[in-house]
């Protein structure tokens, strides 16, 4: 087909925008059944598909260290069946109607979703119903799931970026504090865990009080109170509730702990320490903080580290936002041969955008890209059912996300300033690098940020590594965000 | 069932670009799509890792556009935006609130017009040290890293162009010059080699003008050259190709791959459909049979390559547990792709409903929608071929399927990489 050739533009100047189209969060419907489950529900019914959650107050951070990871373990073995179904039998009953259970837990929460099509929501519904109210936890998969754990943890040991997350978890929290182990535990609080522990997490934790059915797609929210009560209804009881805590920091002066692993080409760096939890008033600034230091590609650290030194692949910073203070990190993976000069620059532009804080230029940018890019992550109805999940674990009004842009819109300089200055504590920072020892200690230490220590992997499984107290100053600040884009 | 009725009007601009347009204003945003048919299989001798590279040019400024200023003005339009290099293709993908749309289109069309001029030496050497660092934190750094790399050169021979991997060597990615870079744009870069699709909120009367407004002037360029190397390869290996590597890895892990039907011809749907029946999902026969009831194995993967020239790759992987014998897991593995040679119709009725649900979850989004027309426009000439995708699968019979394990997944065709721990490196 031909095209009416039209003049061509003054390529010299970026064309002016339209007209902004509105946007809105689909609206959230609330309510719940007698035996306390809630349910939220949202329609989006340009296709004919449905998500369908189960949030629940079962997370790994109501478990002490020796039994950490059983939530996690708890959750993967609803793969095992039903006290009707095998595992293969539910595993095919699901697939036969194009869909599969999916099981994510976290510190907070443990979620069980789907997403199937509308027209076999009901049958999809009835199978995790049927799974989660009455699994069978048969002792062979119980084992199996337990060895696949520890398989998996053994593999997080050798690979660099895991490591380094676990490390950095580790030196950040104090020994008090269930996030200084890996969300799903270490060889020796999963090695002991068995059918028994298993059963005894669901029926504690695994009650309708308190959780919730999140359902978005295109469907009625009739159609969803009915179908609580028919497959939900029968289900009875209240978790444990388990005590909020302290997210106390392991340290309170910066240092540098190097985890060897010989042979590396290329260092993990995670640049960070204890943050602050999803309440906090400062919620939206450190939105905006975190854009401008690591959030997006063209923030302080992508520019500096990638586009400017050519140090690294990418560099981010982030937020995690749980009940009690999550840590904050930047994180990245450099040449070997860069890794000392790679952390002066990192730590220089935490420390910048603390002291200094934003230009107004970066803020109105930032401001621009959060409410812009905010209805690019909703347009799938597992994006949507994520976020209402979020309403439940954190307790927030189901509004929150149709207000979420005006917040953003709100925020000003000088609020992005204070958030980075009362959250993060530059000379606390702990500097934690996964990389070949031998080559990276010197230059380390020749930075003069703060005391070096090296310790191997096997140094973190069980406790922490003996370390000095050291004096220093720098710090760094960073926010919650997505990561940056990598082309 | 569901009938997709993507909607997508097609259209040519006079040099040559292809155009899509697939309008919904469900959510103010469009996604825009470029692909480009060009990618790792058009590298010559010593040139591996260009076009890659390339694509990291791309984001580097171009005459009307300072370098970081393509990402500044995306991001504080709200959009997003990356790219990705392939065997057959490169493509670059920005999705942006719709009322930026004419901003996305002036710069991608500067971009594919505009930009060798405003390449320098600079730009490159930093773009040669941050490929660098991704060839080191994919493959170097990281256990099992290099199989992709191991793994096309046991199934494809040295003149093939699927050979090396995309990526291309460490020396081959410091060695490329501004002049390459620059005749690179020229021979493949031209939009007589390119597809663009926009999904999303817009008119598209008024965007059609706008992208001749902004494409319209770049000159059609010459016909794009021939694939270097030998083309031309037997449909199977002919023999089974072995490779042990003993390896600071954490598990033992063996690979199995063998050639398979191309994505365009007809074949390649049943090698799909044989895929997902053997490993994908907790109800297939490899997650049943080696990581449930046998538990061998702590994971398994299938997956085909939808590789455009000659021949595609169908790949099976699975982890052993720790100390577990990698002997013991291939013969596990040969064992139930053997098992293949009888397949129940209960399992193909599976495997059209898993892709059913997949490829609407995928089409919710705006950009995976644009990236799938450009894809089935470049490869079939026929973006509304997307529309028919769960039609084809169900249409592959329980006899092709049988056919398919004893032409494609016999001894004749098996190249076997095992990993082993206990490298000390």
């Amino acid at each position: 087909m031909s095209v009416p050739v039209l003049s061509f533009p003054d390529r010299s100047v970026a064309p002016r925008p339209g007209t902004v189209r509105p946007f809105e969060f689909p609206p959230v419907v609330s309510s719940s059944i007698p035996n306390g489950l809630g349910l939220k529900v949202a329609r989006m019914n340009r296709l004919p598909l449905v998500t369908v959650s189960v949030v629940l107050n079962a997370g790994e951070a109501l478990l002490p260290d020796a039994t950490g990871g059983l939530a996690v373990l708890t959750g993967q073995a609803l793969e095992g069946g039903s006290n009707r179904l095998t595992g293969p039998e539910l595993a095919e009953a699901l697939e036969d109607i194009g869909t599969g259970l999916s099981v994510h837990t976290g510190w907070d929460s443990t979620t069980i979703s789907l997403t199937c099509l509308a027209e076999r929501m009901e049958e999809a519904v009835a199978l995790l119903a049927e799974d989660l109210l009455q699994p069978a936890f048969p002792p062979k998969e119980v084992s199996r799931f337990r060895n696949q754990r520890l398989a998996a943890i053994h593999q997080r040991r050798m690979d660099p970026g895991s490591l380094a997350e676990d490390a950095a978890a580790h030196f950040f929290f104090s020994d008090h504090v269930p996030y200084h182990r890996p969300l799903a535990g270490t060889a020796e609080s999963v090695g002991g865990m068995g059918p028994e522990e298993v059963r005894a997490f669901a029926n504690t934790h695994f009650r309708p009080a308190g959780a919730g059915l999140v359902v978005v797609g295109d469907v009625e929210v009739s159609e969803v109170e009915e179908l609580a009560r028919s497959y939900f209804g029968d289900w009875n009881g209240a978790p444990a509730v388990g005590g909020g805590f302290e997210a106390a920091p392991r340290f309170r002066e910066r240092r540098i702990l190097v985890v060897d692993r010989p042979g590396s080409v290329q260092s993990e760096i995670r640049i960070g320490q204890v943050g602050v939890p999803r309440s906090t008033p400062h919620f939206f600034p450190l939105q905006l903080f975190n854009t401008v230091l690591g959030g997006a590609f063209t923030s302080r650290l992508m520019l500096n580290l990638r586009e400017e030194q050519g140090f690294t692949y990418g560099i981010r910073s982030r937020f995690a936002f749980r009940r009690s203070a999550g840590p904050f990190h930047v994180s990245t993976a450099v040449a070997t041969e860069v890794t000392a000069p790679a952390v002066s620059h990192a730590l220089a532009e935490v420390e910048g955008l603390i002291e200094g804080g934003p230009t107004q230029q970066e803020v109105e940018r930032a401001r621009d890209f959060i409410v812009g890019v905010f209805p690019l992550h909703l347009e799938t109805t597992g994006q949507v059912a994520a976020r209402i999940g979020e309403l439940l674990v954190y307790d927030l009004p189901d509004d929150f996300f149709a207000t979420y842009r005006d917040q953003i819109r709100s925020v000003q300089l000088q609020d992005v300033l204070r958030a980075g200055q009362e959250v993060l504590r530059p000379r606390e920072m702990v500097i934690v690098v996964v990389g070949e020892a031998d080559a990276i200690r010197g230059p380390l230490e020749e930075l003069g940020v703060g005391p070096v220590e090296v310790v191997l992997p096997q140094d973190l499984v069980g406790g922490p590594a003996g370390t000095v107290p050291s004096e220093d100053l720098h710090g760094g600040p960073a926010e919650a965000g997505s990561p940056p884009p990598v082309p | 069932m569901v009938v997709l009725n993507v909607p997508v009007e097609r259209h040519r601009l006079s040099n040559g670009l292809r155009v899509n347009l697939s309008p919904d204003s469900t959510t103010p945003i469009v996604g825009v799509n470029l692909w480009y048919a060009v990618g790792s299989r058009n590298e010559g001798p010593g040139l591996t890792g260009l076009a890659h590279l390339f694509e990291h040019m791309m984001f580097q400024g171009s005459v009307n556009v300072p370098k970081n200023r393509h990402f500044e003005l995306i991001e504080s339009a709200g959009g997003s935006l990356n790219a990705s290099t392939w065997f057959d293709r490169t493509n670059y993908y920005d999705t942006v609130p719709s009322h930026q749309l004419e901003l996305a289109l002036w710069l991608e069309s500067d971009r594919m017009g505009w930009m060798i001029p405003a390449m320098t030496d600079e730009k490159l050497h930093n773009q040669q040290e941050v490929v660098k660092n991704e060839r080191k934190e994919r493959y170097d750094n990281q256990p099992y890293g290099d199989w992709d790399e191991r793994i096309l050169a046991l199934v494809f021979p040295p003149s093939h162009p699927y050979h090396h991997p995309v990526i291309g060597s460490m020396e081959d990615i410091g060695g490329a010059t501004l002049e390459d870079m620059a005749e690179f744009s020229r021979t493949f870069y031209v939009p007589n080699n390119a597809v663009l699709t926009l999904a999303g909120d817009f008119e598209p009367e008024r965007t059609l003008g706008l992208v001749d407004r902004y494409f319209g002037e770049i000159p059609t360029g010459p016909p794009v050259p021939p694939l270097p190397g030998i083309v031309d390869i037997p449909p199977v290996m002919g023999t089974t190709v072995r490779e042990e590597v003993v390896d600071d890895v954490p598990l033992p892990r063996v690979y199995l791959a063998a050639r398979v039907p191309s994505f365009p011809s007809d074949g390649f749907q049943t090698a799909r459909v044989a895929a997902t029946v053997l490993g994908s999902g907790k109800a297939s026969r490899l997650y049943r049979s080696l990581v449930r009831d046998k538990a061998l194995a702590k994971d398994v993967l299938t997956y085909v390559f939808p590789l455009e020239v000659s021949a595609s790759l169908l790949l099976l992987w699975v982890t052993g547990y720790p100390g577990e014998d990698p002997g013991r897991l291939e013969r596990a593995l040969l064992e139930e792709v053997e098992g293949l040679a009888s397949v129940s119709q209960e399992e193909l009725d599976r495997a059209v409903a898993m892709t059913e649900t997949r490829l609407l979850r995928e089409i919710q989004q705006v950009g995976e929608r644009a990236d799938l027309l450009s894809m089935f426009d470049q490869i079939f000439d026929d973006p509304a071929r997307l529309n028919s995708e769960v039609e084809r699968v169900r249409s592959v019979t329980r006899v092709q399927v049988e056919g398919f394990a004893s032409e494609f997944l016999g001894p004749d065709n098996q190249a076997l990489l095992t990993y082993v721990p206990g490298g000390a490196s």
